[in-house]
């Protein structure tokens, strides 16, 4: 009798439990893009510095990523899923540069709520010499985790 | 919302169950025979929420039954089959899955014979199960800085096989003829596609984006003896009468009843 009390009473604990983690509805609190992560180093120390202003655009579109805007460590560089490779005009500090990506781009389910969004791996970086020196590739995989992916010593 | 009926129904269902279980429970402990003959059965019985929520209006189609077969009073082997028709749309994407599904495993009655009497189950099932399954995704649409990109993902067929444990109560409300619920409690072992693309749902399992999913079951039984078993009742060893010196909490501490020499009353205050 004890124990058949036992139960059912741990059967309705399970059921009320279950309510109550079954009624959240699903959010999607994740990143849902992958960015190209890219902090900025000065060539003189070596050390991490953000640049005091950074404008961003990609080739061929109007709006910026960045416009004139400084502190901004690490930038954040969308890439363009529906090609291997994409252009910006990078401007530090009042100095423009041409830097270009080549990369894979592959899907990847985030979540059933957040959905799906690319991944892609980096292959080659390459850029003018105006004021930037340097760039490093430090983690090829471009996910939506915030890894530091690039260097750019300027 | 569904979800939170079923489990109110759930709740009323051992509220209706309960006082026929205890009423067999109560006779039981009244009459204690040595013997009881319990009737081994074979279970065959459907699932009847998931076809109820699809006619609702819900674009999860789930249809399940299953067999089994009684070994002994306590366990029973259990063989479950089912297909599922599952579609989830989300602000960026429209997802298809469809699919069969295998349990099998054994059922263990906790009820004691004598109360069980081949009619009332209080146990638990655990079992393994394997999915086989379609999974598609018709339109994905992606938007970033560089603008939005509409693209789909072709049919892909997947293999998935998952953990069970299942505690539940069953209970004949006419002659043979049984309704009962069960917990589903299950682990992934293993989800069946690639890593970054895979399934958002494997039949049988539930949602795929955990490794760990739970659900409730309704099920109508038929059952159909086929043998029955004599099981040998323990009868319950009546507690031994505790001696003098564990009745004491402090024995083997002297006081002053003891230093009387045993001549105590039968009823007496101890005295500090």
């Amino acid at each position: 009798m004890r124990s058949f009390r036992i139960y059912v009473s741990a059967s309705v604990l399970i059921c009320v439990l279950i309510i109550t983690f079954s009624c959240t509805p699903g959010m999607c609190f994740e990143e849902t893009n992958a960015f190209l992560e890219a902090s900025f180093y000065l060539e003189s120390t070596g050390k991490a510095k953000a640049p005091d202003s950074l404008t961003l655009i990609g080739l061929g579109k109007d709006t910026a990523r960045y416009n004139k805007v400084g502190g901004i460590q690490p930038a954040l560089i969308p890439l363009n899923t529906s090609a291997e490779n994409c252009s910006f005009m990078i401007k530090i500090n009042g100095v423009s540069d041409t830097i270009s990506f080549l990369y894979n781009s592959w899907l990847h389910l985030i979540s059933k709520e957040c959905g799906y969004t690319y991944y892609h791996s980096l292959d080659t970086v390459y850029s003018t010499r105006n004021i930037i020196d340097t760039i490093l590739i430090k983690q090829k995989t471009i996910t939506n985790l915030n890894d530091q992916n690039i260097q750019i010593y300027y | 919302m569904i979800r939170i009926y079923r489990y109110i129904i759930s709740f009323l269902l051992i509220l209706i169950l309960l006082p026929d279980a205890l009423i067999a429970q109560e006779q039981a402990t009244e009459e204690i025979p040595d013997t009881v003959t319990v009737p081994l059965k074979i279970r065959t019985g459907v699932e009847i929420s998931g076809p109820v929520i699809y006619l609702t209006g819900k674009k999860i189609l789930n249809a399940e039954g299953y067999v089994s077969v009684d070994l002994n009073e306590k366990l029973g082997v259990y063989f479950g089959a089912g297909y599922s028709d599952y579609k989830y749309s989300q602000y960026n994407y429209d997802y298809l899955n469809k699919g069969i599904f295998f349990r099998t495993g054994i059922d263990i009655n906790f009820l004691k014979p004598q109360v069980a009497m081949g009619k009332y189950w209080a146990g638990m099932g655990i079992r393994y199960g394997i999915s086989f399954f379609t999974s598609e995704t018709s339109t994905l649409t992606h938007e970033n800085y560089w603008g939005k990109t509409i693209t789909s993902l072709s049919p892909e067929t997947g293999m998935g096989h998952f953990l069970e444990l299942s505690p539940g109560f069953r209970a004949e409300l006419f002659n043979n003829f049984s309704i009962g619920w069960s917990l589903s409690l299950r682990r992934l072992l293993y989800p069946g596609t690639k890593k970054d693309i895979r399934p958002l749902y494997i039949p049988g399992f539930g949602s795929a984006g955990e490794s760990f999913s739970a659900g409730i079951g309704y099920f109508i039984t038929w059952n159909i003896p086929f043998k029955k078993l004599r099981v040998v009742i323990k009868p319950e060893e009546p507690e031994e009468p505790l001696e003098e010196d564990e009745l004491s909490p402090d024995s083997g501490v002297e006081t002053e009843s003891q230093s009387l020499g045993g001549r105590r009353p039968a009823i007496q205050p101890r005295i500090r």
